[in-house]
């Protein structure tokens, strides 16, 4: 499982993307699932918001753009605002670091069993071994993400982590791992799991949480789901750890007043999440029931590095998953192709960012610009803009292929004059026209039609023509015609 | 042990500490310490955000919107809660349930105890033990609403002295009281509601409940009743 989030570096997403786009099982199930959710979205946002959907889109990104222009400021209102809640607030330099805060929160307090809600940010810092390593049984309480924990599998979509399975696979989990009997009826399977994970909020001693926001003017975190296993993860354990990334800050509770209403809508077309759950501290004491510790783990991770100045906007990203289910490439290569916790486009430009670029040379590539999720985002990240920012950071900082450079320079070369221009065409079009009579089908007498396909090419028209075939060239240019036609 | 007020202060902090955190913070920002905004935090613009206004009727939009996202609605009066709780009990076939509904009146409090003792319905006395361990074998939670959201169909339900975390959560099936007086028309309501309130006075959990437990996770199929309550029935008071 850790090998498909965390491939070995550099990593090269093209062995996956291959497997995945002949894996027909695999292609409908993503396609059903991100094209209906993206249906949802553009319905939902335009059913509430009608002709001010970009307009509140703007201002959801300024509230984030704002925040992160003033994050020292608001991180340290949150700091004293929870800490004068009760909530013990710790910092984590890195993965690792989140993890041992964790452990030692686990182990100070003897904790036998961790009930987990879903949570990027674990994903990221690999928490489960870490706790499962000092004796804390852990258990993912979504029921997604439980069924990817019985089969050892890991998360392909930021909010259906699952979207790669279908039905006979959970039932297949439940009645191995669990000994329940074989199903396909949706509705007893998640019964199963009701029963199985209600015995486990019952003896949980430690509930793990991620954040959808913070608010910093009264250290609140705010928790989005849906089936209810955060609010029970939050309420049952005597002690309740939540990981959030410093980036999900905003100002003030009125302002979850502009992101509520926009992630829930953009994520699966929903008004508000089943549960939308604002903790602001530990159990009071004169109340009855919730944790009596609560603790923030504020994780930075990378982050900071993207803070800065010219990909700060990057951070504005609230995990809705619009951008993955508008995206032609996510929706043909699936979320493990893209080797990292954070898949689709937003994944493609936060992980060069977050894990080194010269790592993730692929994934700013990964991409056909279209624009889609730029269009999707409810925050509006230009990630386009992004993903081209970072292929002209790949050819400044000599990170692309040889082979790439080579051919680049080649064809800037031959644009720069008339002569070369023209022998450049003429080559290019007599070996295409040679290699269609022997690897492909040309069939007519007209010499300004295409009517055949390539089928097969060698060197770097190869990977062109094993997914499609590609048009010839006709047998005499634009150029030859205009002359003819116009005498000049 | 639950920590006292006065020993929070010294709450222990892992990691590698704030200061580190912030150098870095400031670092990208491009200053060496923590500057306050230059510019205000942007207004929340009503002609945009706002969803709902008090000019709708209230009620009919609340049901409507409930509806929708799978919560069942009934109508009654004042005098028709008590009766019309135990025809649900029946149908619902519940032995045992929690109730937490103390704003909805002392007397309305009464009258249920004398109805559910009549019916042989064993109610738990929910505030006697720490927890949520008491709750788990309930059939029914009933509980009062900090308010009511119509735009989206919303129930808040707040954490505090007089009400649980746990009865809108664990129970199967989770009854909701609401009045209509309860309803506000946006979230931008609620919030300006709070507006000034002391975080520590905030109640430590506020949930917004829109609909029972959900999920889509099996192949986009929708389930409810996966955690959380599988039915939530919404008792709209008049007056």
């Amino acid at each position: 499982m850790s090998d498909t989030l965390f491939p070995k570096l550099p990593y090269k997403l093209k062995q996956r993307a291959d497997e995945a786009t002949v894996n027909i099982q695999l292609q409908q199930f993503v396609n059903h699932a991100t094209y209906s959710k993206d249906v949802a979205r553009k319905q939902a946002m335009g059913g509430a918001f009608g002709e001010n959907t970009d307009a509140v889109r703007d201002l959801a990104g300024q509230i984030k753009q704002h925040t992160l222009d003033h994050l020292d400021h608001y991180l340290e209102q949150f700091i004293d605002n929870a800490t004068a809640t009760g909530v013990q607030v710790h910092f984590a330099r890195d993965g690792e670091q989140a993890n041992q805060i964790a452990v030692a929160i686990a182990e100070a307090n003897k904790c036998r069993l961790c009930v987990k809600s879903k949570s990027m940010v674990t994903e990221e810092t690999h928490l489960l071994p870490a706790l499962e390593a000092v004796g804390c049984e852990t258990v993912e309480t979504d029921l997604g993400e439980f069924i990817l924990q019985l089969d050892n599998d890991a998360p392909s979509h930021i909010v259906t982590p699952m979207i790669h399975k279908d039905r006979t696979a959970v039932a297949r989990a439940f009645q191995r791992e669990l000994g329940a009997e074989y199903t396909e009826d949706a509705e007893a399977l998640a019964q199963i799991a009701r029963k199985h994970l209600r015995e486990k909020y019952r003896k949980a001693d430690l509930g793990i949480s991620g954040g959808n926001f913070l608010v910093a003017e009264t250290g609140s975190v705010v928790l989005c789901t849906n089936e209810g296993n955060g609010r029970f993860c939050t309420t049952a354990p005597r002690i309740h750890v939540a990981f959030v990334g410093i980036e999900k800050l905003v100002p003030r509770l009125e302002h979850l007043g502009v992101m509520l209403k926009v992630l829930a809508r953009s994520s699966t077309g929903q008004p508000l999440t089943c549960y939308t759950h604002t903790i602001t501290g530990p159990k009071r004491e004169h109340e009855h029931d919730g944790p009596e510790e609560v603790h923030v783990v504020l994780v930075d991770n990378g982050r900071t590095d993207v803070l800065h100045e010219d990909t700060r906007e990057m951070l504005r990203c609230i995990r809705c998953g619009a951008c993955l289910n508008s995206c032609p490439v996510y929706r043909k290569i699936g979320g493990h192709s893209y080797g990292a916790v954070y898949s689709g486009p937003i994944g493609a430009i936060l992980t060069p960012m977050l894990k080194g670029l010269e790592n993730y040379t692929d994934l700013p590539h990964a991409s056909s610009l279209c624009g889609a999720c730029y269009e999707a985002c409810p925050v509006k990240i230009n990630i386009p803009k992004y993903l081209i920012q970072l292929r002209r950071d790949m050819v400044q900082n000599h990170l692309s292929g040889t082979g790439d450079r080579v051919t680049m320079r080649l064809w800037g070369e031959s644009l720069q004059h008339e002569w070369s221009y023209r022998i450049g065409g003429w080559m290019q079009k007599t070996f295409a026209r040679m290699q269609a009579k022997f690897g492909g089908t040309l069939e007519t007498d007209d010499p300004y039609a295409s009517r055949g396909w390539l089928t097969w090419a060698p060197g770097p028209v190869k990977g062109w023509t094993q997914e499609r075939d590609m048009p010839t060239p006709t047998a005499k240019s634009f150029r030859h015609w205009w002359r003819k036609e116009h005498g000049r | 042990m639950q920590k006292t007020t006065s020993d929070r202060s010294q709450l222990p902090t892992m990691g590698e500490g704030r200061a580190a955190l912030l150098a870095r913070v400031h670092a990208a920002l491009g200053r060496d310490k923590t500057q306050a905004p230059s510019e205000p935090a942007p207004v929340v613009d009503e002609s945009i955000a706002r969803l709902a206004s008090s000019d709708a009727d209230l009620p009919a939009l609340f049901t409507e919107r409930a509806q929708s996202v799978g919560m069942k609605v009934h109508r009654v009066s004042l005098e028709q809660v008590v009766p019309r709780l135990r025809e649900l009990l029946g149908q619902l076939e519940a032995r045992r349930i929690g109730v937490a509904a103390g704003s909805v009146g002392e007397r309305l409090e009464l009258e249920l105890d004398a109805a559910l003792q009549a019916d042989g319905v064993k109610q738990i006395d929910w505030q006697a033990r720490e927890g949520v361990s008491a709750q788990y074998d309930l059939d029914v939670g009933i509980t009062d609403v900090h308010a009511a959201i119509a735009e989206t169909g919303t129930l808040v339900c707040c954490s505090g002295s007089r009400s649980s975390r746990g009865l809108s959560l664990v129970p199967p099936v989770h009854i909701a009281l609401v009045r209509v007086s309860d309803i506000l028309p946006d979230m931008i309501d609620y919030w300006a509601r709070l507006k000034g309130m002391p975080n520590t006075e905030l109640p430590s959990s506020q949930a917004f409940i829109t609909g029972p437990s959900k999920t889509a996770d099996i192949e986009g199929e929708l389930v409810t009743g996966v955690h959380g309550p599988g039915a939530v029935h919404i008792l709209l008071i008049d007056g």
